[in-house]
């Protein structure tokens, strides 16, 4: 069930696919809207654009270039995507019909953002330990989710039962999931 | 130089091959990826390396001395030439090693594991640490045996790796001290470890049977192609050595035992998982491929079919004589063998065991039960690593649990598959 209506949030709207809200700094699906059937699946969608604007970010921070409303387009084959942080932690997501033209999708944009200004509940943001995120940002990159709890109980030495707990976990044990975590990823280091 | 058939031996009653004295098996990029990273996962990112350049130095001259000896080749050039053509047939890429008295360089392309590791992995993950260690391993050996330097005593460094993006591969050896020498798991130690058990007939001998005989055929003729690697199944295939394999795992399981015992169960199951994710593909392939509808025909939705071709397939890439000893759909499946090709290695070098030690029997066993039960074969899936994903990242539907093993003393290895 929709937490906000986003039927009438994107009434009227011409050539938009999907509207995905992600919460943030978890992307976790917060809420959704897809058009007709499709084989989507809105919390992976939620979770890897809140990671791109959270990259966005943190890239535009170490040009000294950032600002709070700035906004990613992306020109895909067949979808033109727009992400926008908006106030209270959350991020917009919003896919529309390539053929739209930009000036267009440009006005749609703004109408939805105003739509879900009024729409979104107030959030009380409540971050959630640091190695459920770490373990939550390898599990959606990390070539062989399956496996990749185990390979960090290797790596780390920390037991996998304690592992599925990580709310129980120490500050210095979330730096070894960290170190863990990019050594799997071979990343130098983590926005999640 | 005597083509890789002339030099090849097998022992029919155990299912198990050599090629000059070293045992050989037929493994894929999937099994030989997940293998070397869950070493380093263990060991950490230097020690693990140290380990599998180890092993594959070891192993390597075990291969290349028989070979030199079976061809007669005398000098340093002609035995190198043999060297670099075996690792080439063998389907691990192409190397070109220029050492003398243990110092030089050696140039690998389109080496197995980098490239492997590059089509898998590169467009998700940036390698931090050369790929090619096995290559590495049988450089150093390879420099060894044409100089006729002692045994284990040339070092080898990946300067730079495919998988790091380099353009090609790049080695320098350099003359070490020598290292401990273990004894040699070559045909004899075989037969010594493992007696003169006669194997027990199981379920669809027949069919079993025919269908090694088959695929045997033709793997009989398969050869690396011109860069060296063998494409096939939808996997890369490698003639590889048994000795690099299990040295690796059991020196691995020792340390992780001495070090930080608690840790082997997770130890055990990323062992069983790259038997697991080799099974799955490379059996897979297989069945779905051409040559298998040319050869033995169009496959039913029928799971113990599948199960009976399994079984012919891994006797057929030298695994063992593995047997069907019951198999009650949706439910069991037992599987036994007079030994794993894990087996005679343990016993010649670390004797019997307080846990059974067949890692890859354990995860093929397991691959085996789902394949037979939970892919639709007549809708012909892609075994990609997004239906692995999706088939396998929800939890285990099957556990397995290894009942008999040589390395306790038993008179056969047995897994059991039944519902968690």
């Amino acid at each position: 069930m929709s937490l906000t209506n986003m039927n009438k949030v994107v009434e009227g709207i011409a050539g938009l696919r999907g509207v995905f809200v992600t919460l943030m700094p978890d992307c976790l699906l917060f809420d959704s809207w897809i058009r007709g059937t499709s084989d989507w699946i809105a919390e992976d969608i939620a979770a890897y654009f809140g990671d791109l604007v959270r990259s966005n970010r943190e890239g535009l921070k170490s040009i000294e270039s950032w600002a709070a409303d700035m906004q990613v387009t992306i020109e895909s084959a067949d979808t033109l995507v727009v992400l926008r942080e908006l106030e209270g932690g959350l991020v917009a997501s919003m896919i529309f019909d390539r053929e739209i033209p930009m000036g267009m999708v440009r006005l749609n944009v703004k109408r939805l953002l105003a739509r879900l200004k009024v729409a979104l509940p107030s959030i009380q943001l409540e971050e959630r330990p640091r190695a459920e995120r770490l373990l939550e940002f390898l599990e959606r990159y990390a070539p062989d989710p399956h496996a990749v709890r185990m390979r960090v109980a290797l790596q780390t030495g920390i037991s996998l039962d304690v592992l599925t707990r990580p709310e129980s976990l120490s500050e210095a044990q979330a730096d070894d999931i960290e170190e863990s975590v990019k050594s799997i990823l071979g990343l130098d280091s983590l926005t999640y | 130089m005597k083509d890789l058939l002339d030099l090849w031996s097998r022992l029919p009653e155990q299912e198990l091959s050599f090629l000059g004295d070293a045992p050989v098996i037929y493994h894929c990029h999937h099994f030989n990826l997940f293998l070397d990273q869950t070493v380093d996962d263990a060991l950490g990112p230097k020690r693990g390396p140290q380990v599998r350049f180890a092993a594959a130095r070891d192993a390597s001259y075990q291969l290349l001395d028989s070979l030199m000896q079976a061809n007669g080749a005398q000098t340093p050039a002609e035995r190198m030439a043999i060297a670099e053509s075996t690792f080439a047939a063998m389907g691990h890429g192409r190397l070109s090693i220029g050492a003398s008295g243990g110092s030089g360089k050696a140039i690998g392309e389109h080496l197995h594991y980098g490239r492997a590791w590059s089509e898998k992995y590169g467009a998700s993950v940036r390698r931090r640490h050369p790929a090619d260690t096995f290559a590495a391993g049988y450089t150093a050996a390879a420099a060894e045996v044409a100089a006729g330097l002692p045994r284990e005593s040339v070092l080898a460094n990946e300067d730079r790796c495919i998988a790091m993006r380099a353009p090609r591969c790049e080695f320098s050896l350099t003359p070490g001290e020598q290292a401990e020498l273990r004894p040699d798991v070559g045909v004899q130690a075989t037969l010594a470890a493992l007696g003169d058990l006669k194997p027990e007939p199981g379920l669809h001998e027949p069919t079993i049977g025919a269908i090694t005989e088959t695929l045997r055929s033709f793997l009989a003729g398969v050869r690396g192609d011109q860069h060296g690697l063998v494409q096939n199944f939808g996997v890369y295939i490698t003639l590889h050595l048994a000795s690099y394999y299990n040295r690796i795992t059991y020196d691995t399981i020792s340390q992780v035992l001495s070090t930080a015992p608690k840790m082997i169960d997770v130890l055990e199951s990323l062992f069983r998982e790259s038997g697991h994710v080799c099974v799955f593909n490379t059996f897979g392939g297989i069945l779905m491929s051409p040559e298998w509808e040319g050869a033995i025909g169009d496959l039913k939705e029928d799971p113990e079919e599948i199960v009976a071709a399994c079984l012919g397939i891994a006797r057929a890439l030298n695994f063992g004589r593995w047997t069907l000893r019951e198999y009650v759909p949706g439910e069991r499946l037992v599987i036994d063998t007079p030994s794993t090709y894990e087996c005679p290695y343990y016993i010649t070098r670390h004797g019997t065991s307080s846990r059974p030690s067949c890692y890859f029997l354990q995860g093929a066993a397991l691959a085996i039960m789902q394949l037979a039960e939970r892919v639709k074969w007549t809708a012909r899936p892609a075994l990609t690593q997004d239906y692995y994903n999706q088939l396998f990242r929800g939890g285990a539907h099957w556990k397995v649990e290894q009942t008999r093993c040589r390395t306790l003393g038993h008179d056969r290895c047995e897994v059991v598959v039944s519902r968690p």
